[in-house]
């Protein structure tokens, strides 16, 4: 195995944090969120897995997508300049896959989404395996692991004095380069690992379409949109034209998408005011039947990655293992 | 009988009879978390506790249940129940008495399980045992809903002394720079998930004015000024109305504290008219009411 000692990969994470922006856990007050820091020092090594994904550095909350500047009979148009390289360190495998999932929709299904693209592309993605599996993740059913490198640049186990490094891209690799690296005899211990309950099969959740559960479901959620926020894997995104302050004689406007979630009550409120899933429980079934059948209907894999994270975040407690563990139970 | 069966069966005799057809109650999920449920036939009553970590205030249910013309009418069942009973607390009763004030729905339509209550734990709804009580309980000196069909429990006879806001006389001892700066601070943490509003039992605009679809107000922007303007009309928009239940910090997932912003204009209608939000129904001295001519077209 490859090591690294603590101290060099401070000094390392430094240097990346002069050159580019760094994200990494980050403790506040309110918790522990992925965000921007300055030095290694700043950086959570202990915590729990962050009460946000790591998404929006990839898919930020809300972006322009286009500025419209009209001058009497002259129009611009501008497209938004392309993104600044980042690095995002500590990143957990649940959050690295989810960035994956992204990447089915957004880079690999046409059209591109050039906003998404130019962002990954310059983005280095340098995970930290998880010790364990905290108590609502359940990323082993999802076939992940707690201490699975496969979708990162660099894989980091935190050993103590050192860390164990492994560099999965060529981009992992150009950048360990000329790093202080040392050959150990013996294999990385793997985390812990703890087996969860099952979900149903893709056919399974098809067939609940119809069970009455849905709208029982339905009843208690209160259609916020916390479950898709906190998610790595909710990509939805709503688009409009909003007016900007505009010099006298002129008209600006930009075009700009914004989060938006399939929970919400009017998400799919259409013309003439028809809303062909205004029940609370359709909408809230149209999430997790996107997430485990046309999601990987359309792009390929599941989107959801068992981070668990919307199970917490829920206010009344909508948990998608007891629903999904419920519709299996009942398919048998 | 422990309260929780009383609770049962107090629940199920109301089904039973007819005199409701719906309960709307708490209960335990499989993973120990106290939850809401909504339950129409008696059979389900034995699903209904009740403990310390009963925090959710379940009157945002009430007018999904009962009220045809708020607007989501969409989310009603199809025949919607005539009467509904639910269980509150002291604080979740007083949001009865402002819905009632604003013509929701009628008192005819709500039997009231009113609960004695000695506090909720922090860390509600999934606290360890030995958890202490949230601090909005230990401010509290209510112990009986001031709405109430039934009262199940026993309040205690003595009061402990209520705890002084320290946390809003900090605040509002704060120079107007500096608090300024505090709450922008707070405001821009938000991710405008509506989580706040979802749970509000006050926050039941059929179109809420920080989400129209032309954007003419507050734009779409998930962005410092869209979120200072979402929380500080929030705010005005519940003053006189807020009746302290807290839901709105508890589900946060920023850690924002609403629940401070919301004290803040409680108390200074209290001090300017003497109002306290839902000890009766009558409206809050703060919400506009437009006379016969002022509201012709
Ligand atoms: S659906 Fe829930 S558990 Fe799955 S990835 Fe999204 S937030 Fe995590
Ligand atoms: S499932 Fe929970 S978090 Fe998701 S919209 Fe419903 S109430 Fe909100
Ligand atoms: S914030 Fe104001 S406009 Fe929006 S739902 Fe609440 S009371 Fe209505
Ligand atoms: S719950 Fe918190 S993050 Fe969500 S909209 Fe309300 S204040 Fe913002």
């Amino acid at each position: 195995m490859k090591t690294l000692s603590r101290e060099n990969l401070n000094l390392w994470l430094d240097g990346l944090a002069a050159q580019q922006s760094l994200i990494a856990p980050h403790l506040e007050a309110q918790g522990v969120f992925y965000r921007p820091v300055q030095r290694a020092q700043e950086i959570a090594w202990e915590a729990d897995r962050p009460a946000l994904s790591a998404k929006e550095f990839l898919f930020p909350p809300s972006e322009r997508l286009l500025k419209v500047e009209k001058r009497g009979p002259d129009i611009r148009l501008e497209v938004s300049p392309s993104a600044a390289p980042q690095a995002i360190f500590g990143l957990r495998p649940c959050d690295a896959r989810g960035i994956r999932v992204m990447d089915a929709a957004f880079l690999e299904t046409p059209p591109i989404d050039s906003q998404y693209a130019s962002r990954r592309e310059n983005t280095l993605l340098l995970g930290l395996a998880c010790r364990s599996m905290g108590a609502s993740c359940f990323c082993t059913i999802m076939g992940l692991a707690p201490d699975d490198p496969r979708d990162m640049d660099v894989m980091f186990t935190d050993r103590g004095p050192t860390l164990a490094v492994q560099a999965l891209t060529p981009r992992g690799e150009a950048l360990l380069a000329g790093l202080p690296i040392v050959e150990e005899p013996g294999e990385v211990e793997p985390a812990s690992r703890r087996e969860v309950g099952g979900l149903p099969t893709a056919e399974a959740w098809k067939e609940s379409f119809g069970d009455a559960r849905w709208a029982k479901h339905g009843e208690r959620c209160l259609s916020c949109r916390l479950c898709a926020y906190v998610c790595p894997t909710c990509r939805c995104y709503d688009v409009r034209d909003e007016a900007l302050p505009s010099p006298p004689g002129e008209a600006h406007f930009e075009r700009l998408r914004a989060w938006d979630s399939c929970t919400r009550e009017g998400y799919r409120l259409t013309a003439g005011g028809h809303n062909p899933r205004a029940a609370a429980g359709s909408r809230l079934r149209n999430r997790l039947l996107c997430k485990f059948v046309y999601y990987p209907h359309q792009y390929g894999p599941a989107a959801c990655t068992g981070c668990g994270r919307c199970l917490d975040a829920c206010p009344v407690n909508l948990d998608l293992l007891e629903i999904g563990g419920a519709l299996q139970e009942a398919a048998q | 009988m422990s309260i929780s069966e009383t609770m049962q069966s107090t629940a199920r005799d109301l089904l039973i009879s007819g005199q409701v057809q719906r309960v709307i109650g708490f209960e335990a999920s499989p993973r120990g978390r106290v939850r809401p449920a909504i339950i129409d036939r008696p059979e389900e009553a034995e699903r209904l506790v009740w403990s310390a970590d009963c925090t959710h205030n379940l009157t945002v249910y009430l007018q999904r249940a009962l009220n045809r013309d708020n607007g989501h009418a969409s989310r009603e069942p199809a025949t919607p129940p005539a009467r509904v009973a639910i269980v509150v607390k002291p604080c979740d009763s007083r949001a009865i008495n402002v819905l009632l004030a604003e013509h929701q729905f009628s008192r005819e339509q709500v039997f009231a399980i009113g609960m004695a209550c000695e506090g909720i734990r922090q860390g509600a709804p999934a606290s360890a045992p030995e958890a202490t009580l949230q601090e909005r309980c230990l401010r509290c000196r209510e112990r009986v809903p001031v709405v109430h069909d039934v009262l199940l429990g026993e309040p205690p006879s003595a009061l402990p002394e209520a705890l002084p806001d320290e946390a809003l006389a900090h605040v509002r001892g704060l120079p107007p720079a500096e608090r300024a700066a505090f709450w922008l601070n707070q405001f821009d943490r938000c991710i405008r998930c509506y989580a706040c509003r979802q749970t509000c039992p006050m926050c039941n605009c059929p179109t809420c004015l920080f989400e129209q679809e032309d954007a003419l107000w507050v734009g779409m922007r998930i962005a410092p000024s869209e979120k200072r303007a979402f929380h500080l009309g929030r705010a005005l928009h519940l003053a006189g109305r807020c009746v302290g239940c807290n839901e709105c910090e508890r589900v946060c997932p920023m850690g924002i504290p609403i629940g401070l912003l919301n004290r803040h204009l409680a108390e200074t209608v209290e001090s300017l008219y003497g109002h306290r939000a839902g000890m009766q129904a009558v409206l809050s001295p703060v919400t506009g009411m437009l006379s016969a001519e002022e509201s012709a077209p």
